[in-house]
């Protein structure tokens, strides 16, 4: 039965109401939300430029008396920063290149070419998540230590280019989702599966690839504990092994603390802000319609 | 592909700027490659969890005047996090590439030398006996069958800090702190402010700052398991002690008492600082947060108060020794540092920069003289000394290290008022012989 | 003749397979095959990092089940926390980039915001968090109180120490929002248009597309998820101050391990636990990967 014009007219304003009501809603929810999730952060920033004296006061206050700027310079200067941010940047960049790419190639393996074992070996990459760090920390540092890699950066590096299973296992599932007929044509035209990668799996992942990207990113800016065992030098230190001055045994200095993490997550936020189009571009295609 | 070059110029432009650092062996792998410095001398690797912007100043001040008493040895600072800087010096021992010195906890100092983490000193001591400059206790901290691991560095106590200007108001002789259990509870009671549930100020609860166990130690001076590997858990005096413990639960209750102590415990805002807590038992280096963050407080400090007369103002401690891990390549000049270290010079200049307890017995007492301190500074410090020789440590035992995490449990259940006393004591005393009995 | 072009087609494919994987190989044989290896072997024996490291036969193993006066304690705690934090912050990071997967304003700083906690990391925040979660003064029971619901005591109560370490897991799901964020961006615009069309409301949208849509992702989550709530460690030793919470209610089973390796120094015991934890999660997972052709859809026909 055909519909007539008039009514499939209000049906499409219904639907145009309807959608116009749900954006309001979601709205509405995510800013609620917003003052949720950032309220800690606020806790953060307050913190930050207290004096210690007003962090020490008890009970606590929810509004600066005065706010010290002038902490984060004293911060910035309580270590030599400037350097451990190079160091960071170093590891990082390296390691969100190795991750990316490698990744994404072992994956496709996985994920869509057939040979013998494969579900054996997919086992084993997934089993190597399940062992926990500390348990194999001490032959790992042995290990590392026989290849004469102490005090470099290349047990924190080196690694990353021989792939993750986390990363490995994420990206796989997205190669799955790629139709196999796509495959199948471009095999059927005599394209070799590292061509198919390469022109056809590569591209179609982004959004994937992205977020890897960002995870790595920021797992390897954040990371603490690799640093902390396998670099020696002071001159070696990261931003996360610098921001430890402020943390003693006995007692903290909270605000300088607190402007440190501050410091240390504002690339990232600002990396993370100008990053999203990336894996997000295809959402204007998709959603609110005109 | 354009963001692959834009990638790969980012990358090239990080390698160049950090000028490939990092990926050259570092400054203290070469050395130790060629086993010396520039001149001839020996580097050692020296390290400590001291960054901060007080202590990392003194420490290297230290080290520099080291370097410059003499010719052939060279130190080699390195801050490594607190807490994580074990992790990694287990890892190095394990890899046999440990650095010279490491600042250790003292407690765990026979148990590190049982396993064979730290090297024996005892042929050392033998050339050059320093036994005698330390305190008795901690210098017995660093023995595992008689031979020593590690040479005490810093230590602490617990004493009380109360609140002169409460004590006057509530209608206490401020100069007259509490002497015994009894009168801290007196005292207390006197001090509280009540508002209807809660509390504007609290007397004095005696699990902010100090452990159980340390109350046990309070009043019989007796370790839950004794030189003799025995269990002394369920003992009539740590029951009384238990006993005493949970009436000042009951006394103020799990809300307050849980508010205020994860105050404290998050260490920000103490509300001993703003006057809400009339007595808290801390230790000596407490002073230097409430001359920082409290500075108009008029405040004094005793001994920790008696069970009862007679029954000595026992308290508790913990500190540091520096040690050489098992395979260090430079003993001999380690020792030479080590000695330096803990000798009175040293130890008195660390003493007074720091405001910190000292294990060097001669360099604690000079220190508590010093015209540095402040007249509290002098109080506080002049008191800490006067408390070292009442201080007990609580040294790991080589039988059950982990214990605690069994008993713990049991003193919580009692405060929750989940279990008896009696009960608790026997359940962890029968808990940490079973320990015992799966170690042997 | 056809038969044999095949089988080389097939064979070739296959060599190109272990080709993609050969970073893999090698990484695994050269960095983590000789430390797993090694664990194992240490697992039969009294190793204790520094001096000795005879073999022992079953004995860790045997104490493991038989006497150990913490080890049901710790695993109960972790399998709590599995159970209620996976679905939880699972279910949690799928609705929140389904309401972030739209295309209104402030969009960026939205997502920018929700997936900042997760960016977040280490002991700074674990110990803001235990600033946050202060009964008496924190934000969190000061913003409940203005509700009029009297917070618990948080860390402080053994019934209410986990519970606020999955509530402050929640805080950060933005890294899960962010892989269904990026999946959702695979689904096409005509399947919801259609949907649309027949009459269909955000809520049957939701749940007849976006989610069987997202299902290799959920499958990822879970999973890894699953095997990462097995090792929580960092938030309980730095929250319980390496103890283990009120009655050991925050010891969970790698803060035992922890504490057996590193401050009893019995790391074969150690290895041993971590090689049980091993065989629960590695059967868990097994059990995924069977149950999930059942539930996950490969748009790739992929098995």
């Amino acid at each position: 039965m055909v519909k007539s014009a008039a009514e499939k007219h209000s049906h499409f304003d219904t639907i145009q109401g309807r959608r116009r009501a749900l954006n309001i809603i979601n709205w509405i929810l995510l800013a609620a939300g917003s003052l949720l999730v950032l309220s800690p952060l606020w806790w953060m920033v307050i913190t930050s430029v207290k004096t210690m004296q007003e962090v020490m006061t008890y009970p606590p206050t929810f509004w600066p008396e005065s706010w010290n700027w002038s902490n984060y310079a004293k911060t910035w200067e309580a270590a030599p920063f400037d350097l451990y941010t190079i160091n960071t940047l170093t590891i990082t960049i390296l390691v969100v290149i190795g991750n990316v790419f490698v990744n994404s190639f072992i994956a496709y393996g996985f994920a869509k070419v057939p040979f013998k074992g494969r579900n054996a070996l997919f086992a084993i990459v997934l089993s190597t998540m399940m062992i926990p760090g500390f348990v194999t920390l001490i032959p790992q540092y042995v290990l590392f230590a026989k290849l004469q890699w102490l005090n470099t950066y290349y047990p924190l590096v080196v690694p990353a280019f021989f792939g993750s299973a986390f990363n490995i296992f994420l990206l796989r599932q997205f190669y799955m989702t790629i139709p196999d007929e796509l495959i199948e044509a471009a095999k059927m035209e005599g394209a070799s599966h590292f061509w198919i990668w390469w022109k056809i799996g590569l591209p179609l992942t982004k959004p994937a690839l992205a977020t890897v990207a960002i995870f790595s990113f920021n797992g390897a800016w954040n990371d603490f504990l690799g640093p902390l065992l396998y670099v020696n030098d002071e001159s070696l230190y990261t931003l996360q092994l610098g921001l430890q001055v402020f943390k003693g045994q006995m007692s903290t200095q909270w605000n300088y603390l607190m402007a440190g993490s501050l410091l240390v997550l504002l690339p990232v936020i600002v990396l993370f802000f100008f990053f999203q189009k990336y894996f997000i571009q295809g959402i204007n295609l998709q959603s609110g319609g005109k | 592909m354009r963001h692959l070059k834009w990638l790969s110029v980012l990358f090239i432009a990080v390698l160049v700027l950090s000028g490939c650092n990092g990926f050259t062996k570092g400054d203290s792998a070469k050395k130790d490659k060629q086993a010396e410095g520039e001149d001839g001398k020996v580097v050692l690797d020296f390290w400590t969890f001291w960054g901060s912007e007080i202590r990392r100043p003194v420490v290297e001040k230290i080290v520099e005047d080291f370097n410059k008493s003499q010719d052939k040895i060279e130190v080699k600072h390195t801050f490594v996090p607190w807490g994580d800087i074990w992790t990694k010096e287990l890892a190095s021992i394990a890899a046999g590439s440990p650095p010279d010195v490491v600042i250790n906890d003292i407690n765990a100092t026979a148990l590190r030398g049982e396993k064979k983490q730290a090297e024996n000193l005892s042929k050392y001591l033998e050339k050059d006996d320093i036994s005698g400059n330390f305190y008795e206790e901690l210098w017995n901290a660093t023995l595992y069958e008689g031979d020593s691991y590690g040479i005490p560095f810093n230590t602490d106590t617990r004493v009380l800090f109360y609140n002169k200007d409460a004590f006057k108001e509530a209608g206490l002789d401020p100069e007259q702190p509490p002497k015994t259990w009894d009168e801290l509870w007196e005292f207390a009671e006197k001090l509280d402010v009540k508002n209807g549930d809660k509390y504007d100020r609290m007397g004095f609860y005696p699990l902010f700052g100090a452990g159980t166990d340390v109350w046990m130690l309070n009043a019989d001076k007796v370790n839950f398991i004794d030189e003799n590997d025995e269990v002394k858990i369920n003992t009539p005096e740590k029951l009384d002690t238990l006993k005493w413990l949970k009436s000042w639960h009951d006394k103020y209750g799990d809300n307050n008492i849980n508010s205020w102590q994860s105050q404290m415990e998050s260490q920000q805002g103490n509300p001993f600082f703003s006057g809400d807590l009339g007595m808290l038992v801390q230790q000596p280096t407490f002073f230097t947060q409430i001359r920082d963050y409290a500075p108009d407080l008029n405040f004094g400090v005793a001994l920790l108060p008696e069970k009862e007369p007679g029954n000595g103002n026992t308290s508790w401690g913990g500190g540091f020794v520096a040690e050489i891990p098992y395979g260090a390549k430079h003993p001999d000049e380690s020792w030479e540092f080590i000695k330096y270290l803990t000798d009175k010079e040293a130890q008195e200049y660390w003493a007074v920069k720091n405001f910190d307890n000292v294990a060097n017995k001669e360099a604690a007492e000079t220190a508590a003289e010093s015209d540095e301190f402040s007249e509290d500074g002098k109080m506080v410090y002049g008191l800490a000394v006067e408390a070292m020789p009442h201080t007990m440590l609580t040294p790991t035992p080589v039988v059950a290290p982990d214990f605690p995490t069994l008993i713990n449990p049991e003193f919580d259940n009692v405060y929750l008022g989940k279990k008896t006393p009696e009960q608790a004591l026997e359940d962890a005393e029968k808990k940490v012989q079973k320990l015992i009995d799966q170690n042997k | 003749m056809a038969g044999r072009k095949r089988f080389n087609y097939k064979t070739r494919e296959g060599l190109q397979g272990y080709l993609f994987i050969l970073p893999w190989i090698i990484g695994f044989l050269v960095f983590t095959a000789g430390p797993l290896l090694f664990s194992f072997a240490a697992s039969f024996t009294n190793y204790n990092i520094t001096s000795q490291m005879d073999f022992i036969g079953l004995k860790n193993y045997e104490k493991l089940f038989a006497d150990d006066q913490l080890f049901w304690t710790s695993l109960y705690n972790t399998l709590y926390f599995v159970v209620f934090s996976v679905p939880i912050t699972t279910v949690g990071a799928i609705v929140l980039s389904a309401l972030l997967n739209r295309d209104i304003p402030g969009m960026r700083f939205f997502r920018t915001v929700y997936y900042l906690p997760a960016v977040l990391s280490g002991v700074g925040v674990y110990l803001l968090w235990m600033q946050l979660l202060e009964p008496g003064t924190g934000l969190v029971n000061t913003v409940l109180a203005w509700f009029g619901i009297a917070g618990p005591n948080w860390l402080f109560d053994p019934d209410w120490a986990k519970p606020a370490l999955i509530f402050m897991k929640l805080w950060s799901v933005g890294g899960g929002m962010l892989l269904y964020l990026a999946s959702m961006q695979g689904i096409s615009k005509s399947l919801y248009e259609a949907a649309e069309i027949d009459g269909a409301n955000a809520w049957q949208q939701f749940i007849r597309i976006t989610v069987p849509m997202i299902t290799p992702v959920i499958f990822f989550d879970v999973v890894t998820s699953l095997i990462g709530g097995f090792q929580i460690f960092q938030e309980a030793y730095v929250m319980s101050n390496g103890e283990g919470g009120p009655v050991n209610s925050l010891l969970f089973y790698n803060l035992y391990m922890w504490k057996k390796a590193f401050e009893a120094f019995d790391m074969g015991y150690a290895m041993a636990m971590s090689w049980i934890l091993f065989i629960i999660v590695f059967v868990l997972t097994i059990i995924n990967l069977k149950l999930a052709p059942k539930w996950v859809h490969y748009e790739g026909g992929g098995k």
